[in-house]
């Protein structure tokens, strides 16, 4: 499953290029990856559009025009994505109920393992691992954030 | 009051929120709310006055604990929590390794005792109250949270605009969402609705309420990225959006007598970043819309975990619900405002209804 992680950091770069904070995700299936994404929250200005959302809404709308059961589907999806799941998105997989999650780095302001038990809170717990190719996504959001988000107020920028 | 009679065991009719929202209760995060648990700690009597400055400097370099209580008490002195000292260990033989000198070695050695005190320095009156009886504490009282614990924080004209717009999440739910969950976001400074969000049976299984509101919130900043069959409201004014409230709860608003007197719009976004530079004004007012940046949410049912992070990410500024969740983040399941390493934090109130006062 590591090998899709070089998938999702394309995904990143690809973000990153956007001028979104570099992050990526990839479902997998089958063997195959079935969505992909990265942050679009700048370009949406909406703050809950993270690469995992992306790639959820992928997988949703597959369903529809499929005609596919969507519980059945996460349940055997992999998620493989750059930096740990955001304690909104590790509670959102956790509640569609994805087969596990594998993360680069970790996420410690706000991270859905590190910062707050997400599995306890809604009740249901999944295979994580975290640490694979960590090191290349942390390369890419220390890059990002040496430079400035180019949608937040000045004074967030200052901070950082 | 008759305290003998038996309880009033009327019929359970159907919640009739509209007129029962009663009050607003803020939840405070945990260190406000929670009683505090006391530790066992040991501590001396000493002989006189005299030996205080002796022992109380050679202890705060050699066993520096209890920065969050006063260490003596009229002779009695704190020495160390009673956990630290070893199972089959005497005080003395643990005091031992502090090197100690001898005179206040012989003077922490005596009318020794364990006692309970606080584990941490309390922040709210209340809980400092509740300490004394135990051992004196450090006490910084706090105007604000107080406030917030006494319901002073609101005027009673912004009390009755925040329970208006709770009811009026009520009727929304009831006249026009088929009591499925609604949310409205306010810009507190004028005060104007901005977005107005309902789940609709159209509704996939993550698209909840919440979700829903910051992204319409993100079309009045010319964003958004749902799609959906939604009409949204046309604008009719020059520097105020309609754009993020659904075209179905602006007429229903328009036409109803009750709610003429209300204000919609959201600010739009400002072309360049220009800064307002007025002196202690908050980021809304210096900077112009961003994201929930200075907005208030108002949530029929309390949110859910993903939810609940949305409006951390979105830097919602207080968060309003009616009714509690099963899977509520705020209150139920757990306090997600209550997480210090978050990057943001907001206040969160919940409307007492007249069902919660029968209740009491």
């Amino acid at each position: 499953m590591a090998a899709f992680m070089e998938e999702a950091l394309v995904e990143a770069r690809r973000a990153r290029d956007a001028g979104e904070v570099p992050v990526g995700c990839v479902f997998v299936h089958g063997g195959k990856v079935v969505a992909r994404g990265g942050n679009e929250v700048n370009v949406h200005r909406n703050a809950t559009r993270h690469a995992e959302f992306i790639c959820i809404d992928a997988i949703l709308a597959t369903c529809r025009e499929k005609r596919l059961p969507a519980r059945q589907l996460f349940s055997e999806i992999t998620v493989v994505v750059t930096v740990e799941p955001c304690i909104m998105c590790s509670a959102a997989l956790h509640t569609l109920g994805v087969k596990e999650i594998i993360y680069g780095c970790e996420n410690d302001r706000f991270g859905g393992k590190t910062v707050v038990d997400v599995a306890a809170v809604v009740g249901h717990r999944i295979e994580i691992t975290g640490g694979v190719r960590a090191d290349e996504a942390m390369a890419l959001l220390k890059e990002f954030y040496k430079g400035d988000n180019p949608a937040a107020p000045p004074q967030a920028k200052k901070k950082k | 009051m008759d305290i003998s009679a038996p309880p009033n065991k009327r019929a359970r009719k159907l919640p009739n929120l509209d007129e029962d929202i009663t009050g607003i209760r803020a939840i405070l995060s945990d260190e406000f709310d929670e009683e505090i648990a006391l530790i066992k700690a040991h501590s001396c009597e000493l002989e006189t006055k005299q030996q205080l400055q002796a022992v109380i400097q050679e202890l705060s370099q050699k066993l520096p604990h209890f920065q969050h209580l006063k260490r003596v008490q009229d002779r009695s002195v704190l020495i160390c929590p009673s956990s630290e000292i070893g199972v089959s260990q005497s005080l003395e033989q643990h005091l031992e390794q502090f090197a100690f000198s001898e005179h206040v070695l012989r003077a922490l050695c005596q009318g020794v005792r364990v006692v309970e005190v606080p584990e941490r320095m309390p922040r709210l009156r209340v809980q400092y109250e509740k300490t004394l009886k135990h051992w004196p504490c450090k006490f910084h009282p706090n105007h604000y949270s107080e406030s917030l614990r006494n319901g002073s924080n609101f005027s009673s004209a912004q009390r009755t605009f925040h329970k208006r717009i709770g009811q009026l999440l009520v009727r929304l739910s009831r006249d026009i969402n088929d009591n499925r969950p609604v949310g409205i976001c306010v810009d507190p400074r004028q005060p104007s609705i901005v977005s107005i969000a309902g789940t609709t049976e159209v509704c996939r299984p993550h698209e909840h309420c919440c979700m829903m509101l910051v992204d319409f919130v993100a079309r009045s900043q010319e964003g958004g990225a749902t799609e959906t069959e939604v009409t949204f409201t046309e604008d009719s004014k020059e520097d105020t959006t309609l754009r993020g409230i659904p075209k179905a709860y602006y007429d229903y608003l328009m036409n109803n007598e009750d709610y003429k007197d209300l204000t919609f719009g959201a600010e739009k976004s400002r072309e360049c970043k220009e800064v307002n530079a007025d002196q202690g004004a908050d980021n809304l007012a210096k900077f112009g819309p961003y994201l929930c940046t200075g907005y208030d949410i108002y949530l029929l049912q309390e949110p859910c975990l993903m939810c609940s992070m949305a409006l951390v990410h979105s830097r919602a500024k207080r968060v309003f619900f009616v009714k509690n969740s099963d899977n509520g983040a705020l209150a139920t399941r757990f306090q997600l405002h209550s997480v210090r390493e978050l990057n943001h934090h907001y206040e969160v109130f919940q409307f007492t209804t007249k069902e919660d006062e029968d209740l009491t």
